[in-house]
C-alpha cells in the first residue's frame, strides 16, 4: 500500500540521531531548572527569596497534580482545591492530636483519593464546562460544610497548629528545610506524573480525552483509567496540602477550600502547557515570582493588582499561546516538517505470525432475534445472523437501514431493546457480553463510519493505544504498533499527527488501531466509503489478507465492487430488516433487493 | 401557616431575581455554546455602573438603566469579539473556559483595585420598603423584579420566535454551517446574542444593586446560582431559565427557613448535582431548548 490519497512524504530527516539528541538537551535543561530552583535560594539566603522558591514549588507541584486529571485526561476540575483542603485540614488536626504530618499526609492521601473516586465517578458523565461547573459546586459544598460543622474543623476561626519545632513536626525556624521537603515533594510528583504519561495510563487517558467511543473501541476501560487518575491526583494534592499546611501554621475554610485557589493551580497547567508532563513547573517559575512580587511590592497599596495581573494573563495566555509555554518552545526550537517522519529503523518484520486457518464453518458470533426502536422507529426488527471463523460477511443496505445501528449493538456501544449477541471466546465457551470493554476482551474489534482518530497523538501512538490491548509494556506496544502500521503502509507516517492525515490515510488508521489489538472478530463500518478505486483495490486486498490470518469479518460496505468480490456471504437490511442473504451474486439479482435499492420500477428491468 | 406562606412568597421573589441574573447566560450559552464564567463579574459592573449614576448624577436607580444597558451591550460584543471569537476554531474547545475565567479574574480584581473591597451602598430610593398583602410581606424593589424577569422571559421568547433576527439567532444555534451558507452572517449573530445576554444582565443589575450592597465579589455570588438555575430548566432554555430560578428560590428559601441559613447553598448545589448527574438536559430540557446541546 503506497500512498496517493496522502500528502507527499515529507523529507527523511536527515540523522536517525536527531531524537534521542533532543532527547538529552531536554532532559539537560530539565535537570539545570531543578537544580536553579533549589540551589538559588540557598546562595541568595534571603527570607522572601526562600519565600518565593517554596511557593514555586509547591504551586508546580500541585499544577502538575491537577495537570494529570485536567490535562492527561482532559478533565478541567476546578474544584480541586476539594483534595488540598482535605490534606491540610488531616494534617493540622492529627498534628493537634500529636500524630506527626508525615503520617498524616498519608491519611489525608487516602481520604482524598476515596472522596475523588467517589464525586468523580458520577461526575465524569459530564464533560468540558458542565464538569467544571459541577467540581465548583462540589467545592462550595465542602467550603459550607467545613464552615457548618465548627466542632470538627473549627469553623470560620480555623485551626492553628501547635508549635512544634523538628523534622518531625513539619514545623521550622529556618526556611531550608521546608524548601527540602517542598522541592523533594515537587520532584516526586512530577516523577509521578512522567511515569503515567510514559506508560500504558498515560496513552490511555490522552485517548479517552481525545475520542472517547474510540477508546472504548480499543478496549481502554475509560471510567476505571479517568478514575485511577483522578485518584492519584487527589493523593498528590493532598500530600502537598498537608505540607502547605504545616508551612503555613494555619488553616481556614475560606482559603483551603477556595475556588480561586483551584482556579490558580488549573492556571498554572494551563500556562505552562496543558498536558505536558513539565509545562505546570515551567507555569508556576514564570508566573509565581511575578505574582508573589507584585503582591510583595504593591500589595498594601493596590489590593487586587496580582490578581489583575493572574486574569490578564491568563486571557493573553488562551488568546495567544493556546499551547501554552510548552507549545511555545516546541514551536521554536522544532521547526515545521521535520520529525514527521522516521521510517528507517522499522526493518519490517514479516514474520512472526504463521497462522494455520482455523477449520471453517465453526461459528464464531450469533446474533438471535434483535430488536431495537428509537422511540417509535423500528430500527432493527428481528435481526438473526451468525459469523462464521475466517469468513467475510457482508453486511449492506439503503441508507437508513439499520445497519450501524446493528454495529453499535454488536460491539457493545448500545443496548438492544430485545435478542441476543453471543461471541464465542478464545477457550471456546460462549459469552454474552455488554460493554465495549467485554466485547474487546472476546476480541471484537470495531472501526467507526465516521473515522475518529487520536487528533493530538501520533500516528504511532494511535496504533499503539489498540496494541496496549494485547501488550501492556510500551516497547511492546510500539513495536506491535510498526509491525500494523507497515502492514498498513503508514511506516512513512508514524511521527505524523494522526490530524495531517488525508481521509483515506485516516481510514487506514482506523484499521491499523484495531488490527493492533490482534482481533479475533473485525466490525468494518464503510472502510471505503470516500476513498478512490486504486485504495479500495488495495484495501480490499488487505481485508483478504486479514481474513487469511484467521480473522473474521463483518463488513458494512455500499462499494457493491467490493462487497462482491470479498463476501463469502451477504446480508441484506431494509428498514431494520433481513430481506435478502446468501452468496453475493444470488443476493444481488434478488428482486427485493433491487426494489430496496432501486425502487419498484427497476425490478422488472 | 402564615409564615410557610411567607417563606413561598419571598422563595418566588427570589427565584425572580435569580430569573433575571440567568436569562442572559442560558441566552449566551444557547445560541453561543459558550458557558461564560465571567457572567457574574458583568452584573458585578452594572452594579458598579448604577451605583455611581445614582449617587453621583443623583438619579433614580432605574433610570440608570438608560446607561447601564447600552454599556453592557457593548462589553458583551467586545468580549464575543475579541476573547470568544479567536478561541471558536481552536481544536479544544475547553480552552473557551479559560477565557472567560480568566476574563473573571482580571474583572473582580480590576473593580477591587478601583472600589476597594468595601460594599457600596446604592441609595434606594424607597424600592426597600416593605408593602403588606394580607398575611405576606414583600418589597417594592422585589415585585418589580419579578414583574420585569417575567416581562423579559416573554419579550425574549418573542423576539426569538417571531421576527427574522430571532429566526436567524436560531439557525445559527441549531447549525453554525447551514446558517451560514443561507447567507446570516454567524460572527455577527453572535456578537448580538453576546451583547443581549449581557445587556439583559445589566437590566438585571439595575435592579438588583438598590436591594443589595456592591461588592467586587458580589458576582461570584450570583452566578453560581445562576449556573444552577440554567442547568435546572435546561442549557439554552430560556422558559425552562424562569422555571429553574422559581424552583431553586424556593428551595433556597425553604432551606434556609428549616435547615439553617448556613445550609442554603448545600441544599441548593447539592439539587445541582444530582440534576446534573441524573438528567444533564435539565427538567426542562428538550424540545423547547434554542439548541441540541446535550
Amino acid at each position: 500500500m503506497t500512498d496517493q490519497t496522502v500528502n507527499p512524504a515529507p523529507e527523511p530527516s536527515p540523522e536517525p540521531a536527531a531524537k534521542p539528541a533532543k532527547r538529552t538537551t531536554a532532559a539537560i535543561a530539565l535537570a539545570a531548572l531543578l537544580a536553579a530552583i533549589f540551589i538559588t535560594p540557598v546562595v541568595v539566603d534571603d527570607q522572601f527569596v526562600y519565600h518565593i522558591f517554596i511557593t514555586i514549588c509547591i504551586f508546580a507541584g500541585l499544577s502538575t497534580a491537577w495537570n494529570i486529571v485536567g490535562g492527561f485526561a482532559g478533565q478541567l476540575s476546578l474544584g480541586h482545591a476539594i483534595f488540598y483542603g482535605i490534606g491540610a485540614y488531616a494534617g493540622i488536626m492529627l498534628t493537634n492530636m500529636g500524630i506527626s504530618p508525615w503520617i498524616g499526609m498519608f491519611a489525608g492521601a487516602g481520604v482524598a483519593a476515596v472522596v475523588a473516586v467517589i464525586i468523580s465517578y458520577p461526575c465524569f458523565r459530564l464533560h468540558g464546562p458542565f464538569f467544571a461547573l459541577s467540581t465548583i459546586a462540589l467545592l462550595e459544598v465542602f467550603r459550607v460544610l467545613a464552615l457548618h460543622f465548627r466542632d470538627f474543623t473549627g469553623g470560620a476561626t480555623g485551626m492553628m497548629i501547635p508549635l512544634n519545632i523538628g523534622w518531625e513536626w513539619m514545623v521550622f525556624r529556618e526556611r531550608l528545610p521546608a524548601l527540602i521537603i517542598a522541592f523533594g515533594m515537587m520532584c516526586f510528583i512530577l516523577a509521578v506524573a512522567w511515569w503515567i504519561r510514559s506508560h500504558r495510563l498515560g496513552f490511555q487517558l490522552v485517548a479517552t480525552r481525545e475520542r472517547e467511543s474510540a477508546a472504548r473501541a480499543a478496549g481502554v476501560g475509560t471510567v476505571k483509567v479517568r478514575l485511577i487518575a483522578v485518584a492519584i491526583s487527589a493523593a498528590l494534592t493532598a500530600m502537598m496540602g498537608t505540607f502547605h499546611g504545616m508551612y503555613l501554621t494555619f488553616i481556614e475554610p475560606e482559603s483551603a477550600f477556595s475556588l480561586a485557589f483551584s482556579i490558580q493551580i488549573a492556571m498554572f497547567a494551563l500556562i505552562g502547557g496543558l498536558g505536558s508532563v513539565f509545562g505546570p513547573l515551567l507555569g508556576a517559575v514564570f508566573l509565581v515570582p511575578i505574582t508573589e512580587f507584585a503582591r510583595g511590592a504593591l500589595g498594601a497599596e493596590a489590593i487586587g493588582l496580582h490578581g489583575f495581573v493572574y486574569g490578564a494573563v491568563l486571557v493573553m495566555v488562551v488568546i495567544f499561546i493556546p499551547n501554552g509555554l510548552m507549545g511555545l518552545i516546541g514551536r521554536i526550537f522544532v521547526p515545521r516538517g521535520t520529525g514527521t517522519k522516521q521510517a528507517d529503523e522499522v526493518a519490517a518484520p514479516e514474520v512472526a505470525r504463521t497462522f494455520t486457518p482455523p477449520e471453517p464453518g465453526e461459528e464464531i458470533v450469533r446474533v438471535k432475534n434483535l430488536n431495537k426502536h428509537f422511540g417509535g422507529l423500528h430500527v432493527t426488527n428481528d435481526v438473526s445472523f451468525t459469523l462464521r471463523e475466517g469468513e467475510i460477511l457482508g453486511l449492506i443496505g439503503p441508507n437508513g437501514a439499520g445497519k450501524t445501528t446493528l454495529f453499535n449493538m454488536i460491539s457493545g456501544f448500545l443496548d438492544a431493546d430485545s435478542g441476543t449477541v453471543e461471541i464465542k471466546g478464545p477457550d471456546g465457551k460462549w459469552n454474552s457480553p455488554t460493554n465495549p470493554a467485554d466485547f474487546a476482551r472476546l476480541g471484537v474489534g470495531r472501526t467507526f463510519q465516521i473515522v475518529q482518530p487520536f487528533a493530538a497523538m501520533t500516528v504511532e501512538e494511535n496504533i499503539m493505544v489498540g496494541a496496549f490491548h494485547r501488550y501492556p509494556s510500551v516497547d511492546d506496544a510500539r513495536a506491535a504498533a510498526r509491525r500494523t502500521a507497515e502492514k498498513m503502509g503508514l511506516a512513512p507516517f508514524l511521527n505524523a499527527e494522526a490530524s495531517s492525515l488525508t481521509i483515506g490515510g485516516l481510514k487506514r488508521l482506523e484499521v491499523a488501531r484495531v488490527m493492533a489489538m490482534e482481533p479475533r472478530v473485525l466490525l468494518l463500518d464503510e472502510v471505503m466509503a470516500g476513498i478512490n478505486q486504486a485504495d479500495v483495490r488495495r484495501a480490499i486486498d488487505l481485508m483478504l489478507s486479514i481474513r487469511d490470518e484467521g480473522v473474521s469479518i463483518i463488513a458494512i460496505e455500499h462499494v457493491m465492487q467490493a462487497v462482491m468480490s470479498l463476501s463469502d456471504h451477504v446480508i441484506v437490511l431494509s428498514s431494520g430488516e433481513v430481506i435478502a442473504e446468501g452468496k453475493p451474486k444470488a443476493v444481488v439479482e434478488d428482486p427485493q433487493v433491487i426494489e430496496a435499492y432501486l425502487g419498484k420500477e427497476f425490478t422488472h428491468a | 401557616m402564615d409564615v410557610f406562606l411567607q417563606v413561598v412568597v419571598n422563595g418566588l421573589l427570589l427565584g425572580g431575581l435569580f430569573a433575571i441574573t440567568s436569562v442572559g447566560l442560558t441566552l449566551i450559552f444557547g445560541i453561543v455554546k459558550v458557558v461564560n464564567f465571567a457572567h457574574g463579574e458583568f452584573l458585578m459592573i452594572g452594579m458598579y455602573a448604577t451605583f455611581l449614576i445614582t449617587t453621583r448624577l443623583g438619579m433614580h436607580p432605574y433610570a440608570a438603566v438608560a446607561a447601564v444597558v447600552p454599556l453592557l451591550f457593548v462589553l458583551g460584543m467586545m468580549t464575543q469579539k475579541f476573547l470568544i471569537e479567536p478561541l471558536m476554531s481552536a481544536r479544544n474547545h475547553d480552552i473557551q473556559i479559560f477565557a472567560t475565567v480568566g476574563l473573571s479574574t482580571a474583572l473582580i480584581n480590576l473593580a477591587l483595585l478601583l472600589f476597594g473591597a468595601d460594599i457600596a451602598t446604592t441609595p434606594a430610593y424607597g424600592l426597600r420598603t416593605a408593602v403588606e398583602v394580607g398575611p405576606v410581606r414583600m418589597l417594592v424593589g422585589q415585585i418589580v423584579m419579578f414583574g420585569v424577569a417575567a416581562a423579559l422571559v416573554i419579550g425574549l421568547h418573542l423576539f426569538l420566535q417571531r421576527t427574522q433576527a430571532g429566526r436567524g439567532i436560531r439557525a445559527v444555534a441549531q447549525n453554525r454551517a447551514a446558517a451560514q451558507l443561507m447567507g446570516i452572517n454567524v460572527s455577527r449573530v453572535y456578537m448580538i446574542t453576546f451583547g443581549l445576554g449581557a445587556a439583559c444582565v445589566g437590566l438585571a443589575a439595575t435592579l438588583v444593586a438598590p436591594l443589595y450592597p456592591t461588592s467586587p465579589g458580589i458576582g461570584t455570588y450570583f452566578v453560581l446560582t445562576a449556573f444552577v438555575v440554567v442547568v435546572l430548566g435546561g442549557l439554552g432554555s430560556i422558559g425552562g431559565a424562569f422555571l429553574g430560578a422559581m424552583i431553586i428560590g424556593l428551595i433556597d428559601s425553604l432551606a434556609g427557613f428549616y435547615i439553617g441559613s448556613d445550609m442554603r447553598e448545600v441544599a441548593v448545589f447539592g439539587v445541582f448535582l444530582l440534576i446534573l448527574i441524573l438528567r444533564p438536559q435539565g427538567l426542562f430540557g428538550g424540545r423547547q431548548t434554542l439548541s441540541h446541546v446535550s
